[in-house]
Order: C-alpha cells, then sequence, then structure tokens
C-alpha cells in the first residue's frame, strides 16, 4: 500500500481535510501539466482547482489499481483538452499577439545551432500551435514536451494507440507548416 | 522547417519550468471541496445507490416499451389483425364455455 492510498483510505473514512495533503503532494505535477497547455499563471492556478474538483468528484471511482499520480495526471490532461476547447472556439475573436524580434530571427535562420531563449520558445509555440486541434496539440505535447509513451498518451486521451502514432504524426506535420508560415509573415 | 530545428525547439520548451503553485493553494482546494455538495468517497454503492444513477435511462427505456407497445397494439387493431384478447375470446367460446365443454 503506497503513502497516497493510506491518506485516500482516511478521507474514505471521513477525513475530509486531509485531501489537502494529497493536494499538496501532486500540485506541482498538475501544475507542470496544464502550463503545457496555458500560459497565464492565474488561469493555470483556476485550472488545476478544477482538476483536484474533478478528482474529488470522482474519487469513489479511484480503485488504485494503478498509482494516483497517473489518475491525477489523466484529470488534468482532460482539463486541459476541455480548456483548449473552448479556447479555440474563442479564438477567432481575439488578435493574434505579435512574434518578438529574436523568435522570429531563430525562425528565419538557416542554422539549428543559433540562440533561442525560452521567452522566444514559448511564444513561437504558442503561436503554431494554435494551428493544431486541441486533441492533436495534446498528443504532440505529451509526447514531444513531456516524453509520454503512446501507451500513456492514449490512456490519458482515451484513443487507441494507432490513433495516437496517427494523429502525433500528422500534428507534426502541421506544426511545422504552422512554423514555416509564421517565419513567412 | 527541418526536423533539426523543430527538434531544438521542443528541447528548449521541455526545459521551461512551470510556475510553482502559491502556498495556499491547497487550502484553496479544500474551501472549494468543502462547498461541494456531499461526495459518496467509499466507492461503496448499495443497490438503490445504482438504481438511483440508472434511473433516467431505466425510465427512457420503460417509457419507450410502453410507447412501442401502445403503437403496435394500434396499428394490428387497424390492420384488423386478431390480438390475443380475440384468440383467448375464441378459444374459451369453442372449448370452455359450451355445451360441448367441460
Amino acid at each position: 500500500m503506497s503513502d497516497d492510498d493510506e491518506w485516500l483510505e482516511r478521507i474514505r473514512s471521513g477525513a475530509t481535510d486531509d485531501f489537502a495533503e494529497i493536494v499538496r503532494r501532486h500540485q506541482s505535477r498538475v501544475f507542470a501539466i496544464l502550463h503545457r497547455y496555458e500560459r497565464d499563471a492565474h488561469r493555470v492556478e483556476d485550472l488545476a482547482q478544477e482538476t483536484f474538483l474533478k478528482a474529488w468528484r470522482a474519487l469513489a471511482q479511484f480503485d488504485g489499481r494503478a498509482p494516483f499520480e497517473h489518475w491525477i495526471s489523466r484529470i488534468a490532461v482532460r482539463t486541459a483538452l476541455d480548456h483548449l476547447r473552448k479556447e479555440k472556439r474563442r479564438q477567432n475573436e481575439v488578435a493574434l499577439p505579435e512574434l518578438g524580434e529574436d523568435a522570429l530571427d531563430w525562425l528565419r535562420s538557416g542554422e539549428e545551432k543559433s540562440e533561442l531563449d525560452s521567452r522566444s520558445t514559448a511564444e513561437i509555440l504558442e503561436l503554431a500551435m494554435r494551428e493544431l486541434s486541441p486533441a492533436d496539440r495534446v498528443v504532440i505535447t505529451m509526447q514531444e514536451l513531456e516524453g509520454c509513451s503512446v501507451k500513456e498518451i492514449a490512456a490519458a486521451t482515451g484513443a487507441s494507440g494507432i490513433a495516437v502514432r496517427v494523429r502525433a504524426m500528422r500534428a507534426r506535420e502541421k506544426l511545422k507548416r504552422a512554423l514555416e508560415k509564421l517565419a513567412k509573415k | 522547417m527541418n526536423e533539426n530545428k523543430l527538434k531544438q525547439l521542443f528541447e528548449s520548451a521541455r526545459m521551461e519550468t512551470a510556475p510553482a503553485p502559491p502556498p495556499e493553494f491547497a487550502a484553496d482546494v479544500l474551501r472549494a471541496v468543502h462547498r461541494e455538495p456531499p461526495t459518496k468517497l467509499n466507492g461503496r454503492f448499495s443497490i438503490f445507490d445504482q438504481l438511483n444513477l440508472l434511473f433516467p435511462r431505466i425510465a427512457l427505456a420503460a417509457a419507450a416499451v410502453v410507447i412501442l407497445c401502445v403503437t403496435a397494439d394500434f396499428g394490428l387493431t387497424a390492420a384488423g389483425v386478431p390480438d390475443l384478447g380475440d384468440g383467448m375470446l375464441q378459444i374459451s367460446a369453442q372449448w370452455l364455455l359450451t355445451p360441448n365443454g367441460f
């Protein structure tokens, strides 16, 4: 029995306040996942709270066969996916942010080794990812930025392994085209 | 955009650090949890809990069966097909309640 299981057992026996300990243990992981899909720190916090509330409501369904961390990570990914879908609908009404000089220089330069700072990375990825569907974005983020396996992505998104592989390949191509488009602007 | 540049972009993004959760985050979540309606936490559902969860589906399925039966009855009656009641009447008239019967 893991440490998490002991805390969860106590919560199930009525010690509701012990849920705060579960939140403290997993909040960094949840914030890290959500930050991949949302840059605004306040929104990340709101989404993280939503993730833990969903976990609370579904606590009876957690059977302990997989570690709690995997379960809460899946809920975080699905919360992010819902958020991206809402954002996608809103995107057409909002003006696109401009790319900074450094980001544009990097995109237009032919060399691979030219410097790329974290701010430019964030700007470029944010704009390019907007060209992808929410589901494509989740797959490419999990695979390339979080280093998740196809099996893990399939478990988190509810898709089959083959569907994940195909989606990842197509998303990668779409992302390349989006980056080329950005460089030409 | 070549493959190596894309890899460089991903690599740079991987190194980014996420914002740290604020110190009161767990307490905020707990406050939100306390505002939630009571939740069943122990995962042991009685038969009534399960029926309760399934109620809308069961009610819809039952309504669909009733509508189907009533429609079929009207349809068959209109088509002049004898229904089960007619069949029973015929049997009782022929075999049970006639002088030839018991």
